[in-house]
């Protein structure tokens, strides 16, 4: 079971190029897919999920190519895109039921499989609704079930937390992590909180390049010892964000809790250890500032 | 106003309304499309291009123009913009009036193209190349512009009503269209010409009556081919009097007042209004919902056991469920009806009305084929599965031919029982060709509104009014089956690529 990425580039209409010269190599676990909207995230789910094809490069699934036999991946694919749409006249077991059938499952086989997503989601109460009166959290539980119809060797979820209550958002984060152990999981998201529950490897893109691509403690190795708490005058705020690289902000009664990342310490601040978001902050906030001193 | 027209303007499909609007302009500049009295046609001037140029705006644009700008209330609420509009403090009527203009914004940018080729046509014409403004554009501004208005007006009024709103609602503008073409022609302008046909062939009437003596002429607009056999005489124009100027205006204010009368209709995004209500009883098991049970320690999925690696059967009967899903039980009763009557008509009713009724009853079932994963926004879910071309999409035809087949089948059994293959052959290709041509223009077009349109059209046209060069389903007994299967298989060949394009497009 692999997945393998070399230097796969998509250009849209006037010369844009939504990703470029993505590479990554990757076995069963969750990869958590970080990057600012608009970074090239949802390219490459695209992209690896068969719906677009690369302007360059290759990607290939046990060593076939998914552009020249897309049906192989197919197969053993589970999607769940950013946005996507429900038949509103069908109910969730009719709907699942279709998807079912689309995917080339055994109607009897499905049967069974569609009972035990519609708990695993907490739809059962609701198998019967149809999809139309469902809230948003509810419809993208469906997208989740009929991703996991087929028992998907590769699964790729979109920002997949969208629209879920913070209950439920850790139930589906939980329900990943446990996927992941015998498939390769691919999770987009910019919510870091997400990846840090959930992932066991992190690749960070931002303007379509991939700018990292580690275990987490890796990349928490990296910022150790340059994140410090800092509390100032909310009136300074503004003009400390010009000089420091500061990431979350907490107000409270004494001044702006802040969160910096940075060699040396702003005065009077604290040492904390270190969070994904910080690493993820500081491997963005590198890159831009290189990029900045080439041009 | 301005805003939802530009967002119109900057489609494709508008690029789309021009070139059809350049098309039927083509049509009149190269003669295929003529307007004669009797056997009489005017000189090429001016009057006689903008007069020709705006009965074929109103004719055929008046059709056509409902489908293309029919989806601008329905854009708003697919896209959220609606909701957004909705809590602006922006009045109901502000909303349908806005629509209306836009709408007409559009059609008028249409009829601009058609100017344009009304002078085309007459300079290809050659007989008077002078162009005289007023005589060439008052028909476009008086004649087919209130007719437009009037069009984008019952466009908004049928988004704004909820059983009109899809293809129910196309289907009876296409009937609306035909009473209002030819009831005032009918009854010899006693009704309402909204079309202005009988303001025109009164007008023409009289000048070729003056000039060639008084005769029952009838008035043709179409193809004409004795061109030689034609009596010329140069047309002053229409006589623009007053009452005639405040008739044809009155269309505007009834636009208006229809615009009005939408704003009763109309939502203004309510989810809790129209089908997507959910019973009271519902809102209790949401809230039972909040009560999550715990995952299990580890989740698990049981393994899924190999069936037949021949899958086609099963994606079949789920798109034979999916497009039966949501016709009610009154829908099987009248096609059951059909069925009956296919076996029990006598045989000349049985070819010229029952097959027919059989096949334009399933035109809702038929008109998502092929789009209805545009609408529903389920593409990447489905062409992200294994084969979407090789597999699903022969599904959806196949589904559709079993619709034609079952809802047709009467007649089938009627003609094998008599021994009329020929009748059966026809019927055959007929079965075919419908979902053929609903799931090449679906897939094409991304809805299902031109499928309604050309097929009811050609229905009219063919099997109802019996033109034998149209009547692909043999209603007539002088049909083409074999023209009609080259036809089918063209259109199966285009949703193959159309959707192999849908797939490998970005």
């Amino acid at each position: 079971m692999k997945l393998t990425i070399e230097g796969v580039g998509k250009r849209y209409r006037g010369d844009f190029w939504g990703l470029r010269g993505f590479s990554l190599e990757l076995g069963p676990g969750v990869l958590g897919l970080l990057g600012p909207n608009g970074a090239g995230k949802s390219t490459l789910m695209r992209i690896l999920a068969t719906i677009t094809r690369p302007t360059e490069g290759r990607a290939a699934w046990d060593g076939a190519d998914i552009v020249a036999e897309p049906d192989r991946l197919r197969a053993v694919l589970g999607y769940l895109p950013q946005d996507f749409g429900v038949y509103p006249n069908l109910n969730a077991v009719e709907f699942l039921e279709y998807m079912a059938a689309v995917k080339g499952l055994p109607a009897r086989a499905a049967r069974g499989r569609i009972d035990e997503l519609l708990t695993l989601v907490n739809l059962t109460e609701a198998r019967k609704r149809p999809l139309g009166g469902y809230s948003g959290g509810m419809r993208q539980r469906i997208g989740i079930a009929q991703a996991l119809l087929n028992d998907p060797k590769l699964l790729i979820v979109d920002e997949p937390t969208v629209g879920l209550d913070p209950e439920e958002r850790v139930r589906f984060r939980n329900l990943l992590s446990e996927l992941g152990g015998e498939r390769i999981v691919i999770l987009s998201t910019h919510i870091v909180s997400d990846v840090e529950a959930t992932a066991n490897g992190i690749a960070i893109v931002d303007r379509g390049r991939l700018l990292a691509h580690a275990a987490p403690e890796e990349l928490l190795r990296q910022v150790e010892g340059r994140v410090w708490e800092w509390v100032l005058p909310s009136a300074d705020l503004p003009a400390a964000r010009e000089r420091w690289k500061i990431g979350s902000t907490v107000r409270r009664a004494d001044g702006v809790h802040a969160r910096v990342v940075s060699e040396e310490p702003p005065p009077g601040a604290k040492p904390l250890p270190p969070s994904l978001e910080d690493a993820y902050l500081h491997v963005l906030e590198a890159h831009r500032g290189e990029r900045m001193v080439a041009a | 106003m301005r805003a939802d027209f530009l967002e119109r303007v900057r489609r494709y499909s508008f690029l789309m309304t021009l070139v059809f609007a350049a098309g039927l302009g083509y049509l009149v500049s190269v003669g295929a499309i003529k307007l004669w009295i009797g056997t009489a046609r005017g000189v090429y001037d001016s009057a006689w291009v903008g007069a020709l140029t705006a009965m074929v705006v109103n004719s055929f644009l008046s059709l056509t123009g409902f489908y293309v700008v029919k989806n601008s209330v329905e854009r708003d609420r697919q896209t959220g913009v609606g909701q957004i509009l909705a809590s602006t403090p922006m009045s109901k009527p502000l909303y349908t009036l806005g629509k209306t203009g836009s709408n007409l914004a559009v059609l008028a940018a249409m009829l601009g193209v058609l100017a344009v080729f009304a002078v085309v046509t007459q300079w290809v014409a050659g007989e008077d190349p002078q162009v005289r403004l007023w005589p060439l554009l008052s028909p476009f501004l008086l004649l087919a512009l209130p007719m437009m208005a009037l069009v984008a007006a019952l466009t908004v009024l049928f988004e704004t009503i909820p059983f009109l709103r899809g293809g129910l609602g196309n289907v009876a503008w296409f009937f609306l269209w035909t009473a209002m073409l030819s009831i005032p022609v009918a009854n010899e302008g006693k009704t309402p010409d909204l079309i202005g046909m009988t303001l025109v062939a009164q007008d023409m009437e009289a000048e070729v009556d003056a000039r060639f003596g008084d005769a029952d002429r009838g008035f043709t607009l179409g193809h004409i081919s004795n061109e030689e056999e034609a009596q010329v005489f140069r047309w002053q124009g229409m006589d623009w009097t007053p009452a005639r100027v405040l008739g044809r205006l009155s269309w505007f204010a009834l636009a208006v007042g229809i615009s009005l009368i939408a704003a009763l209709f109309f939502d203004r995004f309510d989810p809790a209004k129209g089908r997507m209500r959910l019973p009271k009883r519902k809102k209790k098991k949401e809230e039972v919902e909040e009560v999550l049970p715990a995952l299990p320690e580890h989740v698990t999925l049981t393994p899924l056991t190999p069936g037949s690696a021949f899958r086609f059967p099963g994606v079949l009967a789920a798109e034979l469920r999916l497009a039966l899903k949501v016709q009610p039980w009154w829908w099987y009763a009248a096609a059951a009806g059909l069925v009956v009557a296919g076996l029990t008509a006598p045989p000349t009713g049985v070819r010229q009305i029952v097959l027919p009724l059989a096949w334009i009853w399933p035109l809702l079932v038929w008109s998502p084929m092929g789009n209805r994963e545009t609408r529903f926004g389920t593409g990447e879910l489905l062409f992200s599965a294994p084969r979407p071309v090789g597999r699903q999409l022969p599904a959806i035809w196949m589904a559709g031919v079993i619709v034609a087949a079952a809802v047709g089948g009467g007649v089938a059994v009627r003609y094998l029982m008599a021994g009329d293959f020929s009748a059966l052959a026809a019927w055959a290709v007929g079965a075919l060709f419908i979902p053929s041509l609903a799931l090449a223009l679906g897939v094409w077009s991304g809805s299902s509104k031109l499928f309604e349109a050309v097929y009811l059209f050609l229905w009219y046209i063919g099997p109802m009014n019996r033109t034998p060069e149209l009547d692909y389903l043999g209603a007539t007994g002088r049909g083409q089956p074999l023209f009609w299967l080259a036809v089918t298989t063209l259109l199966a060949a285009a949703a193959l690529a159309g959707r192999r394009w849908q797939l490998h497009r970005d």
